[in-house]
């Protein structure tokens, strides 16, 4: 029993340092592969051709005009009726009138001072409620 | 100074192999010094103030068709880190256009941007024929709503 005990210390004690790198590489690359970057997130919206105006029948027209303090006007179509309501609102307000009328076009005026994250949050509702067509404009007075 | 066979001998015991245990140093050190000498291009960060929105959705482009358009609190227009006037928009972009049909634009702007300044910047766009746009925002998480 002696004899083979001797023989056995002959195994080196030392952990085997050639393979460290293997193992290095192999954490590095999952780690490689595992990481996934952040992407961009936003409102994709694509415009339409320069001087590419339609004409399209008022009754198929949803207004929707911001204002400087960040209230929403509404007016449907040819009625002169407004209605005030609050960003978050637009969502409804276009679920509403797209069941109604299928051909209906959202027409974003905001005026020239509104800050544009209130144009985000209309265009953030209107994108929810899956509006497709949506004009984006500059309020004229 | 006679040499003896014992000593050559001796000498010869050193390993005629090259020592796989350095490899590994070796490979690190170029790992560390192509990191550290790499430059990514990357946009100045800027003191930008994200709109917020919950529909916003991950822009499935690859980086090189992406073109940031960064728009500062008062207006300012940087494109690739270099400031713009609006009426110059429309000539950067254009020839960016021509290279790569597939090119976004990407608005980052500030959310408390007056909004004609954007009205201005789509005009350019449009002017240049690139007419993807994207209104970069942040996803808004703090309220759920209920979706039907």
């Amino acid at each position: 029993m002696a004899v083979l005990g001797s023989k056995k210390s002959k195994v080196s004690d030392e952990i085997p340092s050639s393979s460290m790198a293997d193992i290095a590489f192999l954490l590095l690359i999952f780690f490689l592969v595992t990481t996934t970057f952040p992407k961009d997130k936003g409102l994709a919206i694509v415009l339409p051709e320069q001087q590419a105006e339609q004409d399209v029948s008022q009754k198929n027209v949803l207004h929707i005009i911001i204002n400087p303090s960040g209230t929403v006007t509404i007016k449907r179509g040819e009625s002169q009726q407004e209605q005030q309501v609050r960003p978050d609102d637009v969502e409804a307000i276009w679920r509403q009138g797209f069941a109604e009328n299928e051909n209906l076009i959202a027409a974003v005026k905001t005026h020239p001072e509104a800050a544009y994250r209130f144009m985000v949050d209309v265009l953030d509702a209107l994108h929810s409620a899956g509006a497709k067509k949506i004009s984006l404009q500059l309020l004229e007075e | 100074m006679s040499i003896r066979s014992g000593g050559l001998q001796r000498k010869s015991k050193a390993s005629q192999e090259i020592p796989s245990s350095s490899m590994a140093d070796i490979a690190f050190l170029l790992l560390i010094f192509f990191m550290v000498s790499t430059v990514f291009q990357k946009d100045k960060k800027r003191e930008i103030l994200w709109p917020e929105a919950e529909a916003s959705e991950k822009i499935d482009e690859k980086q090189k068709d992406i073109l940031n358009i960064w728009m500062e609190t008062n207006g300012d227009v940087y494109i690739n880190d270099l400031h713009w006037e609006m009426e110059e928009v429309r000539a950067v972009v254009r020839p960016l256009f021509a290279d790569n049909q597939q090119l976004v634009i990407s608005i980052r702007s500030d959310q408390n941007v007056p909004y004609r300044h954007i009205d201005l910047l789509q005009k350019e766009l449009q002017g240049a024929g690139a007419l993807r746009v994207v209104f970069a925002a942040e996803l808004e998480q703090d309220i759920i709503r209920e979706r039907r």
